[in-house]
């Protein structure tokens, strides 16, 4: 495998006030043009975790371990000019509420040209550019589409603006959080097109941040699945969809209600809910609700280890005999 | 598990325990005031004492006419509070009913409330609240009626703004498909959930009716002379506070302790009672 | 006992603007009892005005909506008929479902006292067996909403709603807001008092899964019509209306890995209500569409036995 593209360390995220741990040792990799979803629930930390690589954590939270390094630099430890540097121009980043990214009382030109200049200069060609990346992204009127405020496109058109405007400086990597949980299943479907397209076209590495596994299982070449902080398990997604080592993985991917299922038999169901990422400590942060955890479980913090398909944090894997 | 109540969460706001010190001494006050406890009588005039520096028989002085400054001014202090509380409880009542009917039911009725306040509105409040004393007459209850109209349309206002979302919320559609009745629907399940922004607003509140009534006072309304009044004496004491300080000073500093100590506890409520603002 | 939807039509007028919106054209449904009625669509097709009809909490522009041929809206008196308790609605978002404060028990408590469902001495007991019944512990009745989990919280809405003793549930997107993990336990729960108190079920989805996993029936809408509705077996096994071959196409499946490249099932948008297309709404997004198509109206009709779509080019 060639050198990663970027390269997470332990990456440790805490409240800044209590220092609650949110993101605990996270580490992974990303090669040049491979694309990886990170899968979890609400709270297991992956919204986080992506934010760190860009250095936009909220206020009030802070990565307190660990390190990034993206060509030769550590990503948490350098200086702000470094980061915006790289922010938008080699890292771009997508969101779940385009409204977030997108300046309501400005045109979407402007909006472009500006991400061109603030990163290049002055450029003779900028607007030839942004129509460009506008019809690239399947705007059908580009001309229009570049004097025309965010509020009068739908929500579709409004993440393909958003890509477009990530995709203008031709970056690297990609960070997408969540892009088409708003939006319908149809218009899901071409936007998870488009962004194949793309990426395909410019060999671009992709991080994938959902709740969705059916949203990554076609769109991604590996994938992450966190829960309550911690990477527990990885793999590549054939892998970890058809051959799951952890019970969460095994547990989360058994309840969905599966289009095969023609007698619609009870769903499996995980009890309980996910804890709190500060509140486990050293123990395994699903043996509250999993059924083959014994004391070890409880009292022991299981590390990412290798098996026959994947890597997952378990001491008891699904593969395994109990 | 302890619940934690907004009082404890009140009892952490610096502000709101000054101000509810300083309420409390208010209270104390009036009621002491209300049960004839003064030092002197507030009315009885000594005309060889008139206008002596504070001592120990007169802690704050006396007036023209030799009557104690301490004694009138608790009188003051207890008349003022009366009419505050008076007139912000109508208001209140009459703002929140309105305003929490308007908002719910829309269409005409809350057409004619927002009109309604409107039109108060866009008179200059103390002017209104002369205007209306002059037609009543200048009993304390005249001039409460005169403060209660005045705000009134604040307190539609601040009911019927959060009622409006808070009637979108899933759980009023629940109760409402549950059958409840249109009251049981407004008072048990609206109000609670507007309260919050009501009794920061009565706090306030209260501390600009004093303030209104010292003015009305202060200009020859409300309460008239030998009767005593925080702002009646503010007045009286303008041509005399060149020389004699105190009869300036001590009725003008109940009306700051008034006024500064229901502001602290409106401040308090608010950072209590608004989960948003709790350090948790 | 039957839910008789006949032609409802319901518009909407938006004030800034003066326009009208068509957020539903027509709808029939038929609804025996102890059936599970899947409604499925997406944004703007009308599946949650439809849920503020059969719960009576708006009255349709145009056409009736009955439980056991009584009026779920009096019209007489501009209310809801007092029969109503019968049909309750269970929300999306559990976060604004209950109020925030009102305990749980006191939640519960209100029903009964209200409906005068049990004598007042029974209501405590009442309440112990409501909880147990969706699953949660008796003890977390002093406990007030913002104390329970998402997952704890819908469980809350559905025992609030079975206090009225209902017949009907309207399950307006019932897991949609749940974490993953959860959504499973609770889609169970729905099942398990489906069968336990013979309840009738509309469910209104855009996921087309948990559509498929808990109908007997199922109604796919489009802009404010049916375009498709049938047995389960008729429509998901045999779909004839492109839109809804569209939507079985565009759905995530985790169960496909590999088939990389993604082609999106159908082009363009789906229309502003308020400028609602000619003819057919969905021709211009429509894979068969033809010229005639921006004229016609297609109404529902049978192509086989129960089973009934709104287009002229399948035959």
């Amino acid at each position: 495998m060639s050198s990663p593209l970027i390269k997470v360390s332990n990456l440790t995220v805490s409240t800044s006030d209590d220092n609650r741990t949110l993101v605990n040792s996270v580490s992974f990799e990303i090669a040049p043009g491979e694309a990886v979803g990170v899968v979890g629930e609400s709270g297991s930390g992956k919204t986080l975790t992506a934010l760190s690589l860009l250095g936009l954590l909220p206020r009030g939270v802070q990565a307190t371990a660990g390190s990034i390094s993206y060509d030769g630099k550590d990503l948490l430890h350098t200086d702000s000019e470094t980061l915006r540097s790289i922010r938008g121009n080699k890292i771009a980043m997508i969101y779940q509420d385009p409204m977030t990214a997108l300046n309501p009382v400005m045109r979407l030109g402007a909006q472009l040209i500006e991400v061109i200049e603030s990163h290049e200069g002055q450029s003779g060609d900028a607007t030839e550019r942004v129509l460009t990346a506008f019809s690239d992204v399947g705007i059908p009127d580009p001309k229009r589409a570049y004097e025309s405020y965010p509020h009068e496109f739908s929500g579709g058109m409004r993440q393909r603006v958003m890509i477009a405007m990530a995709l203008l400086l031709s970056p690297e990597l990609l960070i997408a959080d969540e892009p088409t949980t708003a939006l319908d299943v149809t218009i899901q479907q071409q936007i998870l097109a488009l962004v194949m397209h793309e990426r395909r076209k410019r060999n671009m590495s992709m991080l994938w941040i959902t709740h969705d596994l059916g949203v990554v299982a076609n769109l991604v070449d590996r994938v992450i699945v966190m829960y309550a902080g911690r990477i527990v398990e990885v793999g590549s997604v054939k892998d970890v969809f058809t051959n799951p080592q952890h019970p969460y993985t095994a547990g989360l991917l058994a309840s969905l209600p599966k289009a095969s299922d023609k007698n619609r038999t009870r769903l499996v169901s995980i009890p309980g809910i996910p804890p709190k990422p500060w509140t486990v400590g050293e123990s395994c942060a699903f043996s509250a609700r999993c059924t083959r955890a014994d004391d070890q479980c409880r009292t022991t913090l299981p590390l990412l280890r290798e098996n026959s398909s994947t890597q997952a944090a378990c001491f008891h894997l699904m593969g395994e005999k109990r | 598990m302890k619940e934690k109540t907004w009082f404890s969460y009140y009892l952490k706001s610096i502000s709101g325990v000054i101000g509810g010190i300083l309420v409390l001494v208010m209270f104390t006050i009036s009621i002491l005031s209300a049960l004839g406890i003064t030092p002197h009588d507030p009315l009885i005039q000594d005309p060889v004492n008139a206008l002596q520096g504070p001592s120990a028989q007169y802690w704050f002085g006396t007036d023209q006419f030799g009557r104690d400054i301490l004694s009138r001014c608790m009188d003051g202090m207890r008349r003022s509070m009366l009419v505050s509380v008076v007139a912000v409880s109508i208001a209140t009542l009459v703002g929140v009913i309105l305003g929490i009917v308007g908002g719910y039911f829309g269409k005409f009725l809350d057409g004619f409330v927002v009109r309604f306040s409107d039109v108060i509105f866009a008179f200059p409040a103390i002017l209104l609240a002369l205007a209306i004393v002059n037609s009543l007459g200048n009993s304390w209850i005249d001039t409460s009626l005169a403060i209660a109209v005045v705000y009134t349309p604040i307190f539609i206002r601040v009911a019927r703004g959060p009622v409006l979302s808070v009637k979108e919320m899933d759980y009023v559609k629940a109760v409402r498909i549950l059958g409840f009745s249109t009251p049981k629907v407004l008072f048990s399940h609206i109000l609670p959930n507007v309260l919050p922004p009501i009794v920061i607003q009565v706090a306030l509140s209260m501390s600009w009716a004093i303030l209104t009534e010292s003015g009305l006072s202060f200009l020859g309304l409300g309460t008239q002379p030998p009767d005593a009044s925080l702002g009646l004496m503010v007045s009286e004491a303008q041509s005399l506070a060149a020389f004699a300080w105190w009869t300036l000073a001590f009725p003008s500093l109940f009306i700051t302790i008034a006024v500064v100590g229901l502001n602290l506890v409106g401040d308090g409520l608010r950072d209590s009672l608004d989960p948003a603002r709790r350090s948790s | 006992m039957t839910l008789a939807i006949t032609d409802v039509t319901k518009k909407y007028k938006i004030r800034t603007t003066g326009a009208q919106v068509n957020a539903l054209n027509g709808v029939t449904i038929v609804l025996p009892a102890k059936q599970t009625l899947g409604i499925v669509g997406e944004s703007g097709c009308g599946k949650s005005t439809l849920a503020r009809m059969i719960t009576g909490l708006e009255q349709p522009t145009a056409g009736t909506v009955t439980w056991n041929n009584e009026e779920i809206f009096d019209k007489a008196k501009n209310m809801l008929s007092s029969k109503h308790s019968k049909i309750q609605l269970v929300f999306q978002d559990p976060y604004s479902s209950l109020n925030p404060r009102q305990k749980i028990g006191e939640a519960l408590s209100e029903v009964l006292t209200v409906h005068k469902l049990v004598e007042k001495s029974a209501i405590p007991a009442r309440i112990d067996e409501l909880l147990t019944e969706v699953g949660i512990s008796p003890d977390l009745a002093h406990r007030y909403p913002h104390q329970l989990s998402g997952g704890q919280r819908q469980r809350v809405s559905i025992a609030r709603a079975l206090a009225s003793q209902p017949d009907l549930l309207v399950l307006d997107e019932p897991v949609s807001a749940l974490d993953v993990s959860v959504r499973a336990e609770v889609m169970n729960l729905l099942i398990d008092l489906r069968e336990r108190l013979g309840l009738t079920y509309i469910f209104i989805s855009h996921d087309l899964s948990m559509i498929r996993h808990i109908s007997d029936q199922i109604a796919v809408m489009y802009l404010g019509r049916i375009v498709e509705s049938g047995s389960w077996d008729a429509v998901l096994e045999n779909p004839r209306h492109p839109y809804t071959r569209a939507l079985i196409a565009a759905m995530p499946d985790h169960t496909m890995v590999g088939n990389d490249l993604y082609e999106a099932p159908l082009a363009g948008e789906v229309p502003d209500p308020a400028a609602m297309p000619s003819g057919c709404a969905f021709h211009l997004r429509c894979p068969i569409a033809v010229p005639s198509c921006a004229v016609n109206i297609q109404n529902l009709r049978e192509v086989e036995e129960s089973h009934l779509i709104a287009c002229q080019e399948v035959k």
